[in-house]
């Protein structure tokens, strides 16, 4: 059945909904697990949001507290500090990261010898697949300010420093070294993108530059690396979305000495609840994090924008 | 003749009814919640569970065993859910805090005129004391917390000629110094200047003698932070002196308990402080398995310093929505140190399961093979891992808070290594219980922040980054003496 328009199209009209899904009625069912397990593992649980707004430490009855939540969290400093660093370790890992993928992508591309580009990646890869409890432990025999830790034994030798450092408990160093060691596990599995991007580079515009006289190094200006910007923004925009979820990295990595001037939020959560010396305050942690949730999504939203300026399409 | 027929049907329903109201009668349910410390589904809990029903005719026993890391999250989330068992094991922690906030049943007449307590066999009256809560009782513990006591090592104390273990504070430090200057290595490390729970100091006792970072009652009944003390500026001066002349591991900051442990194993260092019991086993064994001598010397508190800490057991409570909370009392609580059967039950296990006194061979074709004769207790392969043995239940026989009854064979002299027990009774003899410190809303409330500044200024003291004048100015400076203050005030208020 169709209908014509008052400006003379001719428009299909559509069949009833009920019709239209009887006729696929099989899609439907298939969905519908899915449609479940979405409301029951996703959304049903979204209604605990609401004890950001109670005081309840499990045992009785929430106690209806309004915003005190949040006015205590934004009078904490530890909170800001938190705040503060998740932001601030988040952007600079993912900037380094980034920067980083590109680089190794880029070397990789132009080795020549098939065997040991593969033996390179898959060394690179490889640190991805430990454990952040297993990478500490590593790290910390590495950083050792003992006789048996390699990186300061080294940095003797070479006569940079006289006496060992004690990198872990120093809050300094101890930020640099998470960049590094984060740069260490995360930057090879990054690579796999761009290499997949390189690859798909037509070689016919390799052979037009070479043609006009282009050497290795400008073909890799002018043609390789003006092909990866596109994914360069993609990969920064789909991971700045997800910079608020920011834990075990940092957990792993903390000690006494460093915790307050290294905690995020997830981190400082984690304390207030199991250092509280007794329940904790759900409400107060719900209320965390909310404020968390809060921030990833208007961060996913603004990702989102400015992903369809640039790619023409949004990330949700 | 249908109408016959539907009159028997329904006088069939009506017995069948009648039966199983009687049946439902005569069985009384206990459900019990408990972590992985009672032997899991894996490890024979069916054969556990039908032997407690075969000791207590009249009672189901319905278990509800999460795993042992998720065990606090799944019993907070039934507690949330209304749904209570009716018995649950709490650490010290909870029970405080339940106990604050009605949830548990004060079982201190139950156990003032309880079995156990009037056996005579009996020895936890001072851990009972301990876990009273403004003079009431709200749980049950069958066996000490237990606790560490400092390890020495025999071969380094002969190396250095020294013939006698220390006693007093002075000989103590010249033995760490004699260590150093033999080995060239520090001769302390621990897991951490200060532990992340209550007794907090137990792995550097001889350095934090009678000061403690969290708070404590004093004798006339008022609350003190212990952090605020003079006592504690004391140690921290010890502590930072004891790093800087190198005779404590720097790295104790950021030592694991598995670190501190493959350091001595690895002969890094020659004193160490850790669990009493089983462990004085483990380590002389792991010792010996590195090629290094395992004998162990378990020193007494040093002279004029306190004993040791023994850490709060995790204790047994009846919550307040139990039906008939005596009747829990009587048949699952004064039941479990029996002297007999049940105690047996709790501390070893099901015999043909977990233990046997029948002829057999137990790891066979391993190098730890055994053979017994009839009649010779033992404790059988471990279900799940192949080539160990079972240790033991629920209840550590070497802490266990009850003897045996005169005349029941007690396996214990046969199953526990010499050095393992003269470590434990060491520590039974020397040892005092880490105080429970109630609930108040405003220990929740600023305690997490507050024990992180705690901890930071002890490191940074310990370290030498800051003086001990300086790290004590920093606790005033960013809050940290109001919130103990607050704190303080909030527990001496529960006092009025």
């Amino acid at each position: 059945m169709a209908s014509v328009t008052s400006n003379g199209t001719i428009r299909a009209r559509k069949k009833p909904l009920l019709k239209r899904m009887s006729k696929y009625w099989g899609f439907y069912l298939m969905f519908i697990p899915v449609l479940v397990f979405v409301a029951v593992f996703h959304y049903a649980p979204m209604f605990g949001i609401r004890y950001a707004f109670y005081s309840w430490k499990i045992i009785g009855d929430p106690k209806w507290v309004g915003l005190a939540n949040f006015e205590k969290l934004f009078s904490q400093s530890q909170f800001s500090v938190s705040f503060t660093n998740t932001i601030v370790f988040s952007v600079v890992k993912l900037l380094l990261n980034t920067g980083f993928a590109v680089i190794i992508s880029l070397l990789l591309n132009e080795m020549i010898s098939l065997k040991f580009k593969k033996l390179s990646q898959t060394i690179i890869y490889l640190p991805h697949f430990m454990s952040w409890v297993v990478t500490a432990s590593v790290f910390s025999l590495l950083l050792s300010p003992s006789n048996s830790g390699l990186i300061n034994q080294l940095l003797i030798k070479m006569g940079v420093i006289s006496e060992p450092v004690y990198y872990l408990a120093d809050k300094g160093w101890w930020r640099i070294w998470y960049y590094i060691i984060n740069v260490w596990r995360e930057t090879g599995w990054q690579t796999i993108i761009f290499m997949a991007t390189l690859t798909g580079i037509d070689p016919g515009i390799y052979e037009a530059a070479s043609i006009d006289g282009a050497g290795r190094w400008k073909k890799m200006r002018y043609v390789t690396f003006p092909a990866l910007g596109n994914t360069i923004i993609t990969v920064l925009i789909l991971n700045l979305a997800k910079i608020m979820n920011l834990f075990e990295s940092v957990f792993v990595l903390q000690n006494d000495s460093v915790k307050r001037a290294t905690n995020v939020l997830q981190t400082y959560v984690y304390y207030q609840t199991f250092n509280a010396g007794a329940s904790a305050d759900y409400g107060y942690t719900t209320a965390i994090g909310l404020f968390r949730s809060l921030v990833g999504l208007a961060l996913m939203l603004i990702c989102n924008y400015a992903s369809k300026k640039v790619r023409g399409r949004g990330i949700v | 003749m249908k109408k016959l027929v539907a009159l028997m049907l329904a006088l069939a329903l009506c017995m069948s009814m009648v039966v199983i109201s009687a049946s439902a009668e005569e069985t009384f349910k206990i459900v019990m919640m408990v972590d992985t410390t009672v032997v899991d589904q894996n490890n024979g809990r069916d054969a556990f569970e039908a032997r407690w029903e075969e000791l207590h005719p009249g009672f189901d026993l319905e278990i509800i065993q999460p795993d042992h890391s998720a065990y606090y999250d799944v019993m907070q989330q039934r507690m949330s859910s209304g749904d209570w068992p009716d018995v649950l094991i709490l650490s010290s922690t909870y029970y405080a805090d339940y106990a604050a906030n009605g949830a548990l049943w004060d079982m201190t007449e139950a156990w003032e005129n309880s079995q156990t307590k009037n056996s005579g066999r009996f020895n936890g009256d001072n851990v009972f004391e301990g876990l009273k809560i403004d003079g009431k009782l709200y749980g049950f513990a069958p066996y000490r917390g237990n606790g560490c006591v400092t390890y020495v090592k025999k071969a380094w104390m002969d190396d250095c000629g020294i013939t006698e273990a220390p006693t007093t504070y002075d000989a103590y430090i010249e033995m760490l110094k004699a260590f150093t200057a033999k080995y060239g290595t520090y001769a302390v490390a621990a897991a951490g200047f200060v532990g992340n729970e209550a007794p907090f100091v137990n792995y550097l006792p001889e350095f934090y003698q009678d000061a403690y970072p969290y708070f404590i009652q004093q004798e006339d009944g008022s609350w003190v932070d212990g952090f605020t003390q003079d006592n504690m500026k004391a140690a921290m001066q010890r502590i930072q002196d004891a790093v800087k002349d190198g005779l404590i591991d720097k790295e104790t900051l950021t030592n694991t308990t598995a670190d501190a442990r493959n350091k001595f194993y690895d002969d890094k260092f020659g004193v160490f402080t850790y669990w009493a019991g089983t462990w004085a086993t483990n380590l002389k064994t792991n010792l010996e398995a590195n090629g290094k001598d395992g004998e162990l010397i378990a020193l007494k508190p040093l002279e004029g310093l306190p004993a040791y800490y023994d850490r709060v057991p995790p204790v047994w409570c009846i919550t307040s929505k139990c039906s008939d909370p005596q009747k829990v009392f009587d048949a699952f609580i004064d039941t479990m140190l029996d002297g007999g059967d049940c105690q047996m039950l709790w501390t070893y296990g099901v015999e043909g399961v977990h233990w046997s006194k029948s002829a057999g061979t137990v790891l066979a074709g391993t190098e730890k093979e055994k053979t017994y004769e009839d009649g010779q207790f033992h404790m059988l392969e471990n279900l799940e891992k192949e080539g160990t043995l079972y240790t033991k239940n629920h209840i550590d026989p070497m802490l266990s808070l009850a003897s045996f009854a005169d005349g029941y064979y007690d396996p214990k002299e046969d199953s526990v290594k010499p050095e393992a027990k003269a470590a434990a009774e060491l520590f039974n003899e020397n040892s005092r219980l880490a105080a429970i410190v109630p609930a108040t809303p405003t220990l929740s409330e600023l305690n997490g922040e507050l024990t992180t500044l705690k901890g930071e200024i002890i490191a940074d003291i310990a370290l030498g980054n800051l003086s001990v004048e300086e790290g004590f100015a920093k606790f005033e400076n960013e809050g940290g003496l109001e919130m103990s203050n607050e704190i303080v005030a909030s527990l001496n208020e529960l006092n009025k």
